[in-house]
Parts: C-alpha cells; sequence; structure tokens
C-alpha cells in the first residue's frame, strides 16, 4: 500500500486545503501572529497571571532572548492586535514581558537554558545587535560554538548605542546580554570584519557565517550645506550621547525625521541641555512613523513640532550652522499604501535659527569591507526571508542589514532567530526550503465581545516631565505585582488551546497547503457544553469521528454519533436526548482523542 | 370481457383510483370483470383503461375520466368500440411499446400485482422450481452465460458477484440476500414500477440468487416514500408464504429462505450497499471502505450479496430463456435489455426497455417521439446526478455499458433526462449536484466540502458572480472528489459538472465571462424591460410587482427600476400586452 505517491499526496493536500477552509479557529491569538518574532504571548501571560514570573520567561526567551529590554523598547504590534481593543482596551503585554524579565533577572535562580550536546560546528555571527545576538543564542542552544564580532566595544548594538538611557538602562541589557554570554558564546568586541579581520578569514575558519551588522550609517539629508560643522546623523547624534559624549549641540537644535530616531533624538537633544528642539517633518503627525506615546512624551519634554516641512537649506556661518531654510508643503494625493503624500507649496520657504541639525530620515548599511553580496537598490543584503540565506554558500543574514533596511528591534530578533534555525539546518546538512507557516484565523469583530465584562488596563506611570528631562534615568515606574496580575489576567485567551498538539495544524504545514485556495461557507465558532467537563467548539471540529469510535468502541458508551447529511454533518450527542448526556461518566477519552482543538476538557 | 385499470403510483396519481369506483358502479351487475393491473409504462398518456376478452387485449383507452365510465362499460358489454374511439390510443403512440423489447418488465401493466395466481399463470415460480432441481454452481453458470450485470448502475458482473458470495465461508454458516430497492436518483422510477406492477418476479429472482449462494435470510431495502410498492410487496410474499415459494423446503427441496423488508428513510447515500448494508444494521447510513466488499464481509458480517430490482426481475426470465438466448440479446459488452426511465422535454415520457446496443437517438426519437414543441434537443442526462449528459453529436452511442461511460456518462440505473435548447447546462450542473452535496453522508472532506465548495462557486456562476479562475478551481475540485472520496456517491458527484464542462463549456465561459445566460434561465442574470411601444400604461404590472420596482402614471410608459426588480417575473406574466421582455 503506498500512503507517498503523488497521487496520494495530491489528495491529501486538497484534502487538508478543504479541511481548512471550513475550520474555524484561532491557532494563535493575534498578538503571537503580529508578533514578527511569534512569541507565545497568551502562554506568558498566563503564567505571569499564576505568578509564575521564571515560567513566563522561559516561554518568552523560546523567541527573545533579551525581554527585559525589548519589554522596555518595543512598538508592540501584539498590543495594537489585542482583541481586548474589541472589549475597552488592549493589555499592556510589552511592560507585561518586562515586569516578568525584571522578577527573573533578579531573583536568586534565573532562567537559564538547556544547552544541546556540543556539535562541532562553529558559526561566527558578525555584529552583537538584537539580530546577532538572538541568533548567536538560538544556534548556542543547539550545541553549535559561536563566536559573536562586534566592532564597537560593548555587544548591544543599536539597543545599546541607539536608544537613549531613559528607555533602556544599560545595566539592564547588560545584565540579559550577561546571561547570554554564560551559555558560553564568545563575544569579540572592538573588532571590525572587513578591516581588523578580512570577511574571507571569517568565512573559511567557521562552517557557516550570520551578517548582522545593522544599518549604522545616518542618510545623507540632500540639501546645501549638511557639510557644515553642527549638523549630526541621528544615529551619530545617539552613538555619541550613549557612549558619553555629549556632542557639541548648542541652545537651538532642529531634528528632521519624524521616526521613532528622531524621537529619541530631540529627547536625548533636551536631555544634553538645548533649550529650543524643534523637530522638522515633511507630512503630518498622522503620517509620522513614531509611536503616539514617544510624540506625546516629547511634547511633555518640550520638543515643538513643525509639521509640513522640509530642509532646503542649512545656512551656516564661518563654517558652523547658523540657520535652516524649510520648505512648506502641503498634503498631496494618497499613494498606493493609503498614506498621504506632501508636495512643496511653490515659493514658499521659511527660516528658523539653528546651532545644530540632527538629521534623523533614515539609516544604511555600511558595507565596507564585505564584498560580493547581491544588494537591494537601497543597498541592502539580498536575503531569503524565509531562511536567510544570501547568494554567498554558508553566509547568511539578518537585521537591518538584509532586504528591508532598518526596522524595528523585534523585527531584528524574528530574523535572527530564523537564520539561526536555517544555519542549524544546513550545518546537520538538512534541506533549507522552509515554507511560511500556516495559520488557521478567525474574523471577529467588536460585537463577538459584546457580552465581555470590561476591566480598565493597567496604566503604566511615568516619572514628571519637569524631572525626567534633566537626566538619562528611566523614565517609566514599572508595575507592582499586584498590577502585573490582575493585567495579565485580562488576556481573553484567543489561541487555541490544543495548538501545540494539534494534527491538522501540522499536516497543513507539513503539506504545505494553500489555504486561500478555497473559500466559502464555514461552520461558526460556537461553543456548548453537552458532555461532563467537556467544551465542544463545532468551528473547529473536522468529523473525523475519532470520538465516536472511541466512545463507542472503547468506552462502549456510544453517546456520540453523526448526524445530519452533507455540509450540515455534525457531530452530536446522539439524538440531542439529556438523559443519553447524562451517561457521560466524563472519562475525557473523546477530548484526548480529540485531533484538534473541538474538544476542550474544563477543569 | 375484463377491464384493467393501470393502477400504479403514476395511474393513480393520474386519477385512475376514482376511474375505477366509476367503473366498478357502472358494470354492477353486468358481466364484466372490472380488474387493475401495475404500470405498463406510457406515463404521457395515464389513466391508462385495458379492455380484454379473454386474455387477448381488445382495447386500449387512455387518458380516461372518471366522467367516460358508463360508455366504456356499456361499449365493452355491447362488443363495440365505435363509442370510445376518441380514447383509443393513437396508432403512433402505440410505437411507444412495439418498439421496445420487454424481459424485465415483461408483465408490468399486463398482470393484476396483487394476484399470484396472475403471475403463475405467466409462467410464474416455473424458473424457481426448475433451479431447485439443478446444483447451485449450474445456476451461476447459467448467469454467467447470459451476461447479466448489475442493473443498478455499475455493471458488475451478476455471476461474479453470486459466485464470492457462494464460496466465502461464514463462522455460523449464515449469509444474507440483499436486494437494493433504494432507488433515490431524482427522475428514476423504474425499480418502483417493477415492484409495484409484477413483485413476484422481483421475489422468484430473490429466491433464485439465494439458492444460488446459499443464503436463508433474504431483505427487500426499500424506501419508505414508496408505499404502494411496499403494499404490494408485503401482499406478494404473503401469497408467496402461503403458496411455499417462500419457506421451509420450497418445492420439496433442500432449500428454505425468508424474505423480509426494510424501509429505509430516504437518504440518497443508503442506495450505496456497504451504506445501505449498514442502514439494515441500524447504524447511520455511512459508506464503508471496500474491501472487504460485502460478498467476504457484509450483513452482520457474513457474506452478503446485494443486487438491484431490476437484476432480480430480469433472472426467472434467464432461467426460462436460458443464459444463451439472454446473451444473444444485446451487444458483445453488455447483454440482455436495459430499462429506462425517460422523462424531460420528449413528446412520450415513461418505462422503456430496450436491447442494449440501442442508440440513445432511437429511444429518444423513435420511443420517446422526439422533442416537445418546436424546440431543438440540447442534452441528455443519463445515470442522474451520479450520472453525465450527452450532446447531439454523441446521440447515436449504442446503450453499453463500455460506449456509454467513453462519453463521460454513465449507463447507471436508468435515469434518462432530456433536455431541450431552453435548459441552462451550468443550472443544470448545479442542480445534480445540489443534490448529491445535500445528500452526501458527511464521512468524507473531499465530498463534504469539496461538492460544497463546488456548489457555492456553480451558484455565483449562475448568479452572474463566477470569476474568471472559477472554471479551472471546478475542474481541479471534480477530480479531486473522484479521486479522493470513498464511495460512488462521492467519486461521481462530479460527472454532471465535468460532463457539461466538457461538452458546454462555451456556456459557462458565457455566465462567467459575458454575464449572460442564454438559455435565459438564470434569473440573477437577467433583466426585465418593459417596451415603450407594446405599453399602454395599464398600470397592471406595477400592481402587480411584489417590490414596487415598476413606477409609472396611468396611460403612460411604464419603467422597472432595475435594482429592486427581483426578477420574479410577475409583470410579464401579468401584462396583457406582451409589453415585458427579458433581456
Amino acid at each position: 500500500m503506498l500512503t507517498d505517491s503523488d497521487r496520494v499526496k495530491k489528495a491529501r493536500k486538497i484534502a487538508l486545503e478543504l479541511i481548512m477552509s471550513d475550520h474555524e479557529g484561532d491557532c494563535a491569538g493575534p498578538c503571537s501572529l503580529n508578533c514578527p518574532a511569534h512569541t507565545d504571548v497568551q502562554g506568558y501571560l498566563k503564567q505571569i497571571a499564576d505568578g509564575n514570573y521564571r515560567a513566563a520567561v522561559e516561554i518568552i526567551k523560546e523567541k527573545i532572548p533579551l525581554p527585559a529590554s525589548i519589554g522596555r523598547i518595543c512598538p508592540h504590534p501584539c498590543e495594537s492586535n489585542c482583541r481586548r481593543r474589541f472589549v475597552e482596551e488592549p493589555l499592556s503585554i510589552v511592560y507585561l514581558k518586562a515586569f516578568a524579565a525584571d522578577k527573573d533577572l533578579s531573583s536568586e535562580n534565573p532562567f537559564k537554558p538547556e544547552v544541546l550536546p556540543e556539535t562541532g560546528k562553529k558559526v561566527a555571527v558578525i555584529g552583537g545587535g538584537p539580530a546577532g545576538i538572538a541568533a548567536a543564542y538560538r544556534l548556542r542552544l543547539s550545541g553549535h560554538s559561536v563566536t559573536v564580532f562586534d566592532s564597537m566595544p560593548e555587544m548591544g548594538g543599536m539597543l545599546r548605542y541607539g536608544i537613549p538611557e531613559y528607555r533602556l538602562p544599560k545595566a539592564i541589557l547588560e545584565k540579559e546580554i550577561s546571561a547570554a554570554k554564560s551559555l558560553e558564546i564568545v563575544f569579540k568586541n572592538s573588532v571590525r570584519i572587513g578591516k581588523d579581520i578580512p570577511f574571507d578569514e571569517i568565512r573559511k575558519k567557521h562552517d557557516a557565517v550570520l551578517l548582522a551588522i545593522g544599518a549604522w550609517k545616518s542618510r545623507k539629508i540632500g540639501c546645501p550645506g549638511e557639510e557644515l560643522a553642527g549638523v549630526f546623523g541621528g544615529i551619530d547624534f545617539l552613538r555619541e550621547v550613549n557612549s558619553g559624549n555629549i556632542p557639541e549641540i548648542g541652545k537651538k537644535v532642529a531634528v528632521i525625521g519624524g521616526g521613532n530616531t528622531a524621537m529619541d533624538a530631540s529627547r536625548a537633544a533636551i536631555r544634553c541641555g538645548a533649550e529650543e528642539v524643534c523637530v522638522i517633518y515633511r507630512r503630518t503627525r498622522e503620517e509620522a512613523p513614531a509611536e503616539d506615546i514617544e510624540i506625546a512624551e516629547a511634547i511633555e519634554e518640550g520638543v515643538s513640532f513643525r509639521f509640513l516641512r522640509d530642509p532646503a537649506e542649512i545656512i551656516g556661518e564661518n563654517g558652523k550652522v547658523k540657520a535652516i531654510k524649510l520648505r512648506v508643503m502641503e498634503q498631496g494625493k494618497s499613494d498606493s499604501s493609503g498614506r498621504k503624500t506632501s508636495v512643496p507649496v511653490e515659493g514658499k520657504f521659511e527660516i528658523i535659527e539653528a546651532d545644530s541639525v540632527i538629521s534623523a530620515i533614515g539609516q544604511q548599511s555600511n558595507l565596507f569591507g564585505f564584498e560580493g553580496f547581491e544588494l537591494t537598490k537601497s543597498g541592502n543584503v539580498i536575503t531569503d526571508t524565509l531562511n536567510g540565506t544570501t547568494n554567498l554558500e554558508g553566509v547568511f543574514a539578518a537585521g537591518d542589514v538584509s532586504n528591508k533596511g532598518a526596522s524595528i528591534a523585534i523585527d531584528a530578533i524574528a530574523e535572527g532567530n530564523a537564520a539561526a534555525k536555517a544555519i542549524d539546518a544546513y550545518l546537520l546538512g538538512m534541506p533549507l526550503d522552509f515554507a511560511k507557516p500556516v495559520y488557521s484565523k478567525r474574523k471577529v469583530s467588536e460585537k463577538d465581545f459584546s457580552g465581555k465584562e470590561k476591566i480598565p488596563r493597567a496604566k503604566m506611570t511615568f516619572k514628571p516631565a519637569e524631572e525626567r528631562k534633566t537626566n538619562f534615568d528611566e523614565v517609566i515606574n514599572g508595575f507592582s505585582e499586584e498590577e502585573a496580575r490582575a493585567e495579565a489576567k485580562r488576556c481573553l485567551e484567543c489561541g487555541c488551546h490544543d495548538y501545540k498538539d494539534c494534527r491538522l495544524i501540522r499536516y497543513a504545514n507539513e503539506n504545505r497547503i494553500n489555504t486561500g485556495k478555497f473559500s466559502g461557507v464555514k461552520h461558526n465558532s460556537f461553543t456548548e457544553r453537552k458532555l461532563l467537563s467537556i467544551e465542544r467548539d463545532m468551528g473547529k471540529c473536522m468529523l473525523c469521528g475519532l470520538c465516536v469510535r472511541i466512545c463507542e468502541e472503547k468506552i462502549g458508551k456510544g453517546l456520540l454519533g453523526f448526524s445530519g447529511r452533507g455540509f450540515r454533518t455534525a457531530i452530536k450527542p446522539e439524538f440531542l436526548k439529556s438523559e443519553d448526556i447524562s451517561g457521560c461518566a466524563g472519562c475525557l477519552e473523546c477530548a484526548k482523542i480529540c485531533p484538534t482543538g473541538a474538544l476542550k476538557i474544563i477543569k | 370481457m375484463r377491464i384493467a385499470i393501470g393502477e400504479g403510483s403514476c395511474g393513480i396519481a393520474a386519477g385512475a383510483k376514482k376511474l375505477e369506483e366509476a367503473l366498478i358502479k357502472s358494470a354492477e351487475g353486468k358481466n364484466i370483470g372490472i380488474g387493475i393491473t401495475g404500470c405498463v409504462g406510457m406515463c404521457f398518456l395515464e389513466p391508462i383503461v385495458d379492455i380484454y376478452e379473454d386474455k387477448k387485449l381488445l382495447k386500449r383507452l387512455v387518458k380516461v375520466k372518471e366522467s367516460d365510465a358508463e360508455r366504456i362499460v356499456s361499449a365493452a358489454e355491447k362488443g363495440d368500440f365505435s363509442s370510445v374511439s376518441d380514447l383509443e390510443i393513437k396508432e403512433e403512440d402505440s410505437e411507444f411499446l412495439e418498439l421496445q423489447k420487454r424481459i424485465a418488465l415483461k408483465n408490468c401493466g399486463k398482470i393484476n400485482p396483487e394476484s399470484i395466481e396472475d403471475y403463475i399463470a405467466e409462467g410464474g415460480y416455473e424458473s424457481l422450481k426448475k433451479v431447485l432441481g439443478i446444483p447451485p454452481e449450474k445456476v451461476i453458470d447459467e448467469i454467467k452465460l447470459s451476461g447479466l450485470a448489475g442493473r443498478g448502475g455499475a455493471g458488475f458482473p451478476t455471476w461474479l458477484k453470486w459466485d464470492l458470495a457462494r464460496k466465502n465461508k461464514s463462522e455460523n454458516g449464515r449469509k444474507y440476500l440483499i436486494c437494493n430497492a433504494d432507488e433515490g436518483d431524482p427522475g428514476a422510477f423504474m425499480d418502483r414500477a417493477i415492484i409495484e406492477s409484477d413483485p413476484h418476479s422481483l421475489i422468484e429472482g430473490m429466491l433464485i440468487a439465494a439458492y444460488a449462494i446459499g443464503a436463508y435470510e433474504a431483505f427487500v431495502y426499500v424506501r419508505a416514500e414508496y408505499p404502494l410498492a411496499v403494499k404490494h410487496l408485503e401482499k406478494a410474499i404473503e401469497q408467496a408464504k402461503k403458496s411455499g415459494f417462500i419457506g421451509e423446503n420450497i418445492f420439496g427441496a433442500d432449500f428454505s429462505c425468508d424474505i423480509k423488508i426494510k424501509t429505509g428513510a430516504g437518504a440518497f447515500v443508503c442506495g450505496e450497499e456497504t451504506a445501505l448494508i449498514a442502514s439494515l444494521e441500524g447504524e447511520r447510513g455511512m459508506p464503508k471502505l471496500k474491501p472487504p466488499f460485502p460478498a467476504e464481509s457484509g450483513y452482520k458480517g457474513a457474506p452478503s450479496n446485494i443486487n438491484n430490482v431490476e437484476t432480480f426481475a430480469n433472472v426467472p426470465r434467464i432461467i426460462k430463456m436460458g443464459g444463451k438466448a439472454f446473451s444473444e440479446i444485446g451487444t458483445e459488452n453488455s447483454k440482455g435489455t436495459k430499462v429506462f426511465a425517460l422523462t424531460g422535454k420528449v413528446k412520450r415520457s415513461g418505462l422503456v426497455e430496450v436491447p442494449m446496443g440501442t442508440t440513445l437517438r432511437e429511444v429518444i426519437y423513435k420511443i420517446g417521439g422526439g422533442i416537445k414543441g418546436e424546440k431543438k434537443f440540447k442534452a441528455v442526462q443519463l445515470g442522474g446526478p451520479s450520472g453525465g449528459c450527452i450532446p447531439e453529436n454523441l446521440l447515436d452511442t449504442p446503450i453499453d455499458y463500455k460506449e456509454l461511460s467513453k462519453t463521460g456518462a454513465i449507463m447507471g440505473s436508468g435515469g434518462m433526462v432530456v433536455m431541450d435548447e431552453s435548459a441552462c447546462m451550468v443550472g443544470m450542473a448545479k442542480f445534480f449536484l445540489d443534490f448529491t452535496a445535500e445528500e452526501s453522508c458527511g464521512k468524507c472532506v473531499h465530498c463534504r466540502i469539496g461538492t460544497k465548495r463546488m456548489q457555492e462557486i456553480l451558484t455565483a456562476i449562475t448568479e452572474g458572480k463566477g470569476k474568471p479562475e472559477d472554471i479551472e478551481t471546478l475542474e481541479e475540485l471534480c477530480d479531486a472528489v473522484k479521486e479522493g472520496a470513498l464511495c460512488g456517491l462521492g467519486q461521481t458527484a462530479p460527472n454532471p459538472v465535468l460532463t457539461t464542462l466538457r461538452y458546454f463549456r462555451n456556456e459557462y465561459e458565457e455566465h462567467v465571462f459575458e454575464h449572460r445566460c442564454a438559455a435565459k434561465e438564470c434569473s440573477a442574470m437577467l433583466s426585465y424591460v418593459i417596451s415603450a411601444e407594446k405599453c399602454r400604461g395599464c398600470t397592471l404590472c406595477a400592481k402587480k410587482c411584489p417590490v414596487s420596482a415598476i413606477s409609472g402614471e396611468v396611460k403612460k410608459t411604464h419603467i422597472i427600476d432595475k435594482n429592486l426588480c427581483i426578477r420574479c417575473g410577475a409583470c410579464s406574466k401579468v401584462c396583457p400586452f406582451g409589453a415585458v421582455s427579458i433581456e
């Protein structure tokens, strides 16, 4: 009997595509699915709610090796997609992560993962930022010997040199990096590959190489006067500040850009003693990519904003910045993504005085010394999005240096994780033809949650603006244990309880199904409790009939049966008579054998 | 003189019962016997009255009304039928029967189905007596020689099934014989007619088969929706028991057999043999994987043989005429005759039994008399929801298992639905798919969800919402369901779609790309328009419109709001000037 002929495989794949077209459930919550690293948010929130912070960290660290740091700075796509927003407000996921990680770090016995036996394979990770550290951590856990090279004196990359101390205290980052180091990852700082050691030599001496050098060059403004003294790149300015060298910025500072780097630079400038800091952005606040809270906090700290202005010229005097000439803009048509463009108002300019100009309009990678890569138009290394491979044999890339360029830290971590998985397979001689994971997702709306009790979101408190703007101390106060546990309890547990053991989703992924291929009416997801200790979700039931068989053949009760015909066929307690159902002794065998999450044991 | 009224379900539906009462009343005190017979198969002429002198059919009167009773009786009394000549069957309509060769239907419409004596008078139970004198193996040999194949649709050699069931041993010595009378195809009524009109031929055929395989117990699994068939069969079994044909030591031979009736609740899938057995056992009618075949492990796990009604009805006739004589009828691959339920847009509809090898054209044009009205032939659907449609250019295909399956259709159990040019083939495919999708037992993914998705696509196409990729997806689903389903229902469910895609792809494309249904059947794509020239402003249409989509003042041209119109056609029907047209 053949079970893997092409005919069987084709039939199996279509069967799975059909089942999934009628499978109404959420493999994982939107928090997890929208987290680039797919962190099991629901899993660790449950542990936090139960007060098991070490267990929470263990779950987080399956994806994020630096949770205390990420928990302070992540722009949290998880929260933006949290379904609790349909009830009142999303959960405060990111701070809960920091809370659990802080608890663990300060505990007597912080979580330390197990390292698999040595494989004897050597991997070089170039760049000790979030992508590099994430990859190094994963690869080390798989038993490979890992060396991380970094050109800066300390590890952490942009987390250390790009993010100001008041948002991420370096002591916390240091603790987390040390924890990684304790797994016997070799960290080599102040080594610039391509200069101090040739890239080719690194490739020769290692079985695989991960390029994770980030994007450390500030993009040029491209207007006259850019060469004047007092013009800084945003990243360069922050790096200097974070290294403890406060540059000469004077009293009046113009910051160009609307992203988080511009916010960090402007708020750092205030803390460096500037009296007037003005952020100049070519579009409006709505289009600004910076987090709303970052903009709000900057305003609180005295930063002013000039929207719809674009630098036309930096005016100098004696080779030094004196003022900046701005082109007045107005809103134009929406672009393909629906974002409004801005166009110059002809002949309309204004001039503002400035002692220095910080340009935070984008970053680029410096690939000097790393020759031979195929690059994107914007100069990033072309990388396979699923397995991190580049055009160079045995060289993988992750983080800001790859494909789309500079992005948020959690993105870099996700790419580092993916590259590590691929490198591990590569070192073991396994195929690298990874596929994008398949999930079952429900479409929900506000009315699905109309019956939920409203519980307000835990509010994070901040130090007063007047107090915080004078120094680089951390601005958040953190949650109390009581606040954190109550907040974690607000989780709606959207993800399926059976996801990790679900055979349907496993086979769907193994067979690489196309989930969108067949679509149509689905069985609604609804739950009911008619059997003792078991909740049934008919949206997830795929009518395999295992529950029917086990109840009949093994237990001898035969309480369940098929009912109806065609698409309306359902598994129900037979004849739907209450006296039949009362025969259930709660043996739970049906729920145990259910291959999906359609039957759930209620404790 | 004897008058027989055709009282099959069709005759009764046309008023035969009341006619019978009237005839009895009129014949009171006269030397004229009034009796009933079964269905002769000419549905289009019901109610039918036959007048016999001894055993000779003198006159056949058709479309007889209750009010005709008196004059019929008086004509019969006088022996002069000139006064009822208007009721006499027309010569051309007599061709309907003359062109047929009746073996399975031999007694239908001829004998009184409630009378065992009538059956015996026609040579009934002689074949049973004959086989009981020879070894079972020889009976199987005779059936093998005849070339009889299963008439339920699949066409599996009957002797082979019997032989397997005979040779397979059962632990407790029990074997079962089952008759599949769960005739579920829409438009098919061959088996019903046989049971209603000639139940003893089924019983005799079953007893012969039971003897051949060594079964002592037999079941007839019949639809509960066939009350008259059940009634006649019950009566026939009762009579056969009294006459010693059913029971212990039949004809003094070492053979005993009992026949029981089990009525099914109407699930189409119960016509599939493994599902039928499950239903017989009291389980949900749900097919099982084969092998094991029922011949190895069937009812209660014992070797069982299942044949359909028509197959059994042929058996006594084969024994009587001899396997060789039977095998001389038909083609090389398909022996004997086949009964069809000819329906649809033909002039003469009804039960048709023709020798294998007869072409579809002969059946439709000669026996059926061609297409009704002035319309043109478009397609014929064979085999109901499991079958397929055959277009005009293939009408010379002979009725033969192999030749028919080459067209993509199947012989099937005998449904033959003729469609004229006004039929939308996409709508037709949807009709049959709606049926199978609803009747899927739900066990297999391909069938349960696959047919549902196909149904959704076909619905979209017929509503003018088809997408360009739909046809391809439909084809892929057809293949997948055919390949992936466990039982015959699922495996054949895509056939109507596949054959219409094969022969009428242009219609699908028209629906999808031009949002047009040339047959004007898909109402969602039609638009009703009032002609300014013809409209007189009588306001009737506006009053009739259920959604107030028509506006206009008295004596002025009315207008239909296309956005409000639900295309019910009420305006078109009510307009006295024919001003409403469909575009």
